[in-house]
């Protein structure tokens, strides 16, 4: 009679144990179609936001950008305006606390400072680190970010509002420099709210924008670097 | 004793007809057939001097890394692809290359990997010498230190302060710039105009990419290059489309050198041979003066195979000159047969006999005076050509009569063949002053006659070759000449240290940096520790201090925290004692620098190879032992200026030869000089031809100057033989079909690509036509004044 019960308590625990384990891969395995299908849904999502943010010719908007960096005592504060022109050009206009202007280009940046008082052109070929960073700014701007999937890991962190934040893989070349962008879109998700950026060194990059109009009528003065204020 | 010894063989030859043709056919097939097997050297190094500089140099270029690479260039064809295009090709194409034949890949560096390694706290203190630090503390003042912190503040609030806060807090001063100062010199040591893209080689044009291949195949191997190369192509078939490649290397110069000398001599063979037949049926429409034709052929053969069982191997070089020979050789048999066919008898045959032995002496003398030189490839050619012209002449005088002399067949049909020529009426004196009269002009020509010393412009590569590298010139820059100034140790360190010395006095002598060495940006373990104690003492005997208290003092204004520095104050002595050993980068950089060959460990700086710098630098190979220059420019100098020297030996030898063989043969000082004519024309004719139409001299056609003169007396020889003595055997229709084919032997070589063999051509022609026009025209002229005086002086 003991034996009998022994051995069916051995059965059943058995049992149980397959079935936990069944269940444990069949819920990882679950899980992992939900991560992927949730990958999935994430790029389908990125595409169709893409395309809606997208869909504007130039762009005009004022921006605040606050930089927690470990070499300053206190938060820097910039304050100033972004033109941006399709396909690939975008002018940077700080207004305070130093003036600075910088036009990018595929192919270079040119910049100038009211403290030197020099244009400055800098080929974009010969900085290869400088020259991703600055496409992946013309990336979130221009709102391309299915482009982004290649080189970097994305997570949706918020849904309301839409949070989105977008990792350096190994073969980015930004790793070095960049932890994560996490990207805030508007309440109407026609564009963006904020840029954080978190460096790998610690600094923290936020960037706030605000009065944007999308297709607003620009002039070639909006991309001229030299006293623009 | 000549005529009892040649009757003797003749003789004998004729009463066993059947055995000796029997072993003259056996004897020739076996040489066929091992003429399969045999090997041939592509190596130009038998035609170099053995001058022992010009070796170390030639041996240095094949040892040194150098001449293990390849490059190649991919061109994007297609305006709609992209440089994305462009590098996906080119990754793909380096993965597809492996071992064995290609050992390493290189397409470019990560330029992130480059700004790590040059971690300014990790490479600064070894690398930045007494003058760095003397610019380090020229910044340590109130001024630059306030500018420096405004500069750091400024790039803060630039995008580009992403990626350079980090470098600005290790490195406030902007030391980097004067270790990056010591990298932008590398590119220059290529000579190459290169960008890096992406971890890229890109031109500036920005639709090339380059790829730089490391083979283990020597660039002289001609066998393994022709593998290397066509394994090579296979792979490159295999790109897209919208790309292009060219290929860049030595190993193609080999192949291609190879390829051209091959394929001038079957042209040069089948136009000779084809020449050759068409005239003799024509002349003498008999279809047995193709054993005439023969004879060459079958002396060739069997010199091919005792020459390359003594030499082991022969120079493709020396095999070209072997279509020439063929033509020379055949005189000997063609004055057999044309004074059988006469109808000679014995002592005409003995008095024949006598006249192509000489002629064969002469021209056999004109080689053995290559021996003199002590180039080995001259060696080589005095060998083979000897051996060709003496199994010609056993062949021709012994062999031959027994072919022709079947029954069945008449081969006396026209005793008078030949009699037409010497009934030409040429106007003796009006022929001889004319002849004065061109001869004075043409050695007053000859004192403007070029040499060219470049042996580079006897490459014979194919203009495909030539073009690659022109196009990849235009793209990547990098034309101007490259010299090195090489420095060898048992040990790496021990060639570091005394590559920092040379370095240190080379940079006083060459400016504008143009003196690239390892030592600019890694130098000895030996000098890295007393860079790395200068450094300690430079900071700690109070410049530390000193700018802690300036960026205090000068970085509040702008928001720096107090600690906005530290880690560039925590890491100034962080190095330790240990010197670091070199990083992926710089062990890649030095392999430019570095060649390890038997234990011996050799370090190559660059100049540019001109020749008051070579001159220059020359004192400190007197001062360090164990050092060298290797300079294209140079070399060539050397090369030519060697040569040169030797022809001032090997031409008067020559003629020294010639005049006393000449003289032993008619033991008469007016025949010899009668004889010579033709030999005085043909050498000075052809220096003044070649300086009226600017073509210049050069080693190769000086030499085959100097072998035809072996040849032109043989005209002379003749023609004043038969004159002076009427022997009615046909001599001037020999000379003149002897001169023919001569002229269609060497004239073969006018077909040649290879310039060496070309300039060969160019210079046997000249000297052959116009030594045969002065022998046929001339010297009867001459004999004609000299009968004439004769009658006119009455004897007593």
């Amino acid at each position: 009679m003991n034996i009998n019960r022994k051995i069916i308590v051995r059965s059943v625990a058995v049992s149980a144990l397959c079935i936990l384990l069944c269940a444990a891969t069949v819920l990882a395995a679950e899980s992992g179609k939900n991560r992927e299908s949730e990958t999935d849904d994430l790029t389908v999502f990125l595409d169709t936001l893409g395309k809606k943010i997208a869909n504007f010719k130039t762009l005009k908007t004022d921006f605040i950008q606050e930089k927690k960096m470990a070499m300053f005592k206190d938060k820097l504060v910039l304050k100033g305006r972004i033109y941006l022109q399709k396909p690939n050009r975008i002018a940077w206009h700080v207004d305070s606390p130093l003036r600075y202007s910088v036009l990018i280009t595929d192919k270079l940046i040119r910049q100038w400072d009211e403290d030197t008082n020099q244009v400055q052109e800098i080929s974009l070929t010969k900085n290869p680190i400088f020259q991703n960073v600055l496409n992946q700014l013309t990336v979130w701007f221009s709102g391309e970010y299915g482009s982004l999937l290649d080189t970097n890991t994305v997570r949706m962190v918020k849904r309301n509002p839409l949070m989105i934040e977008f990792t350096p893989r190994e073969n980015n070349i930004a790793k070095k420099v960049i932890r994560s962008i996490t990207i805030t879109f508007r309440e109407d998700q026609k564009y963006l709210q904020q840029i954080l950026i978190q460096e790998v060194n610690g600094d923290v990059t936020t960037i706030h924008f605000m009065n944007t109009i999308l297709d607003a009528p620009l002039d070639s003065k909006s991309f001229e670097v030299k006293g623009h204020v | 004793m000549f005529d009892k010894y040649f009757l003797l063989f003749y003789q004998f030859a004729h009463h066993h007809k059947k055995w000796i043709l029997g072993l003259v056919f056996l004897i020739t097939v076996a040489a066929g057939v091992r003429l399969l097997y045999t090997r041939y050297e592509g190596n130009i190094d038998l035609m170099l001097p053995p001058d022992k500089d010009i070796m170390r140099s030639m041996d240095f270029l094949r040892d040194s890394s150098l001449s293990d690479k390849m490059i190649v260039s991919l061109a994007l064809t297609d305006p709609d692809r992209t440089k994305k295009d462009l590098f996906i090709a080119a990754d793909q194409l380096a993965a597809s290359l492996t071992p064995p034949l290609f050992t390493k890949v290189i397409s470019g560096f990560s330029v992130t990997d480059v700004m790590e390694e040059f971690s300014i706290l990790r490479y600064a203190p070894q690398v930045l010498g007494e003058q760095d630090l003397a610019i380090i503390d020229s910044q340590i003042n109130e001024k630059t230190v306030s500018q420096k912190m405004r500069g750091i503040y400024r790039q803060s609030l630039r995008p580009e302060s992403i990626f350079m806060s980090t470098l600005s807090r290790v490195d406030p001063l902007g030391i980097k710039l004067l270790l990056l100062d010591k990298l932008r010199a590398l590119p220059a040591s290529m000579g190459y105009d290169v960008d890096v893209e992406d971890g890229h080689f890109i031109s500036r044009d920005g639709r090339h990419a380059m790829l730089i291949i490391q083979t283990p195949v020597p660039m002289m191997d001609s066998q393994r290059s022709k593998d290397l190369i066509t394994a090579l192509q296979a792979h490159l078939k295999d790109l897209p489309g919208f790309v292009a490649a060219d290929i860049i290397c030595g190993h193609l110069h080999t192949v291609s050198n190879e390829r051209v000398i091959k394929r001038d001599i079957k042209v040069a063979s089948i136009i000779a041979s084809v020449v050759f037949l068409l005239l003799f049926l024509m002349v003498f429409r008999d279809a047995r003066v193709l054993l005439v034709f023969v004879i060459p052929l079958i002396a060739v053969v069997w010199a091919l195979i005792i020459a390359s069982a003594i030499e082991s191997k022969l120079s493709y070089l020396v095999i070209g000159f072997g279509t020439a020979i063929a033509g020379i050789s055949v005189d000997y048999g063609l004055l057999v047969y044309i004074a059988m066919k006469r109808g000679a008898d014995v002592s005409q045959t003995i008095k024949l006999a006598k006249l192509v032995f000489i002629d064969a002496i002469t021209t056999i003398f004109s080689f053995i005076v290559l021996y003199f030189s002590l180039i080995r490839g001259y060696h080589q050619l005095a060998l083979f050509s000897i051996l060709c012209l003496i199994f010609c002449l056993f062949l021709s005088l012994f062999v031959l009569p027994l072919t022709l002399s079947w029954k069945r067949y008449a081969l006396v049909l026209d005793p008078t063949i030949g009699d037409r020529f010497k009934k030409i009426y040429w106007p003796t004196k009006l022929t001889v002053g004319i002849w004065s009269l061109l001869t004075v002009m043409f050695f007053i020509l000859s004192f403007w006659v070029k040499f060219e010393s470049d042996v580079k412009k006897l490459d014979g590569s194919s203009p495909e070759v030539l073009r690659a590298e022109q196009i990849f010139h235009d793209v990547w820059g990098g034309k101007a000449n490259q010299a090195i100034f090489v420095v060898t140790g048992r040990s790496l360190e021990e060639a570091m240290e005394v590559n920092d010395e040379v370095f240190r006095e080379a940079a006083k002598i060459i400016k504008n940096g143009d003196f690239t060495s390892l030592a600019l940006f890694w130098p000895s373990e030996k000098l890295r520790r007393e860079n790395i104690n200068r450094w300690d003492r430079f900071w700690r005997q109070g410049k530390e201090k000193k700018l802690k208290e300036l960026i205090r003092g000068t970085s509040s204004a702008y928001g720096f925290s107090d600690h906005a520095f530290t880690p560039f104050f925590e890491g100034m002595y962080a190095h330790g004692n240990e010197t670091t050993r070199s990083s992926e980068l710089i062990a890649q950089l030095q392999e430019r620098f570095v060649v390890n060959k038997n234990g011996e460990y050799r370090i190559m700086s660059f100049f540019p190879d001109e020749k008051q710098e070579v001159i220059s630098l020359a004192a400190l190979t007197e001062t360090y032992p164990g050092t060298f220059i290797v300079s294209g420019k140079s070399l060539s100098a050397s090369i030519s200026s060697f040569t040169t020297q030797e022809v001032k030996i090997l031409a008067p030898l020559a003629l020294i030869f010639n005049v006393v063989l000449t003289w032993l043969f008619f033991r008469n000082w007016k025949e010899t000089l009668l004889a010579l004519v033709p030999l005085i024309t043909g050498i000075v004719w052809l220096i003044g031809i070649m300086s009226l139409f600017n073509m210049p001299l050069n080693v190769v056609n000086i030499i085959a100057g100097i072998i035809t003169t072996g040849v032109i007396v043989d005209y002379g020889l003749g023609i004043t033989y038969e004159y002076r003595y009427n022997l009615r055997i046909g001599t001037v229709i020999a000379v003149s079909l002897s001169a023919g084919a001569n002229v269609i032997g060497a004239g073969a070589l006018l077909f040649a690509k290879h310039p060496a063999l070309y300039s060969t051509g160019i210079a046997m022609v000249i000297c052959m036509v116009t030594g045969y026009l002065s022998s046929i025209i001339v010297i009867p002229s001459l004999c004609s004044i000299m009968e004439s005086s004769k009658q006119k002086v009455p004897r007593t």
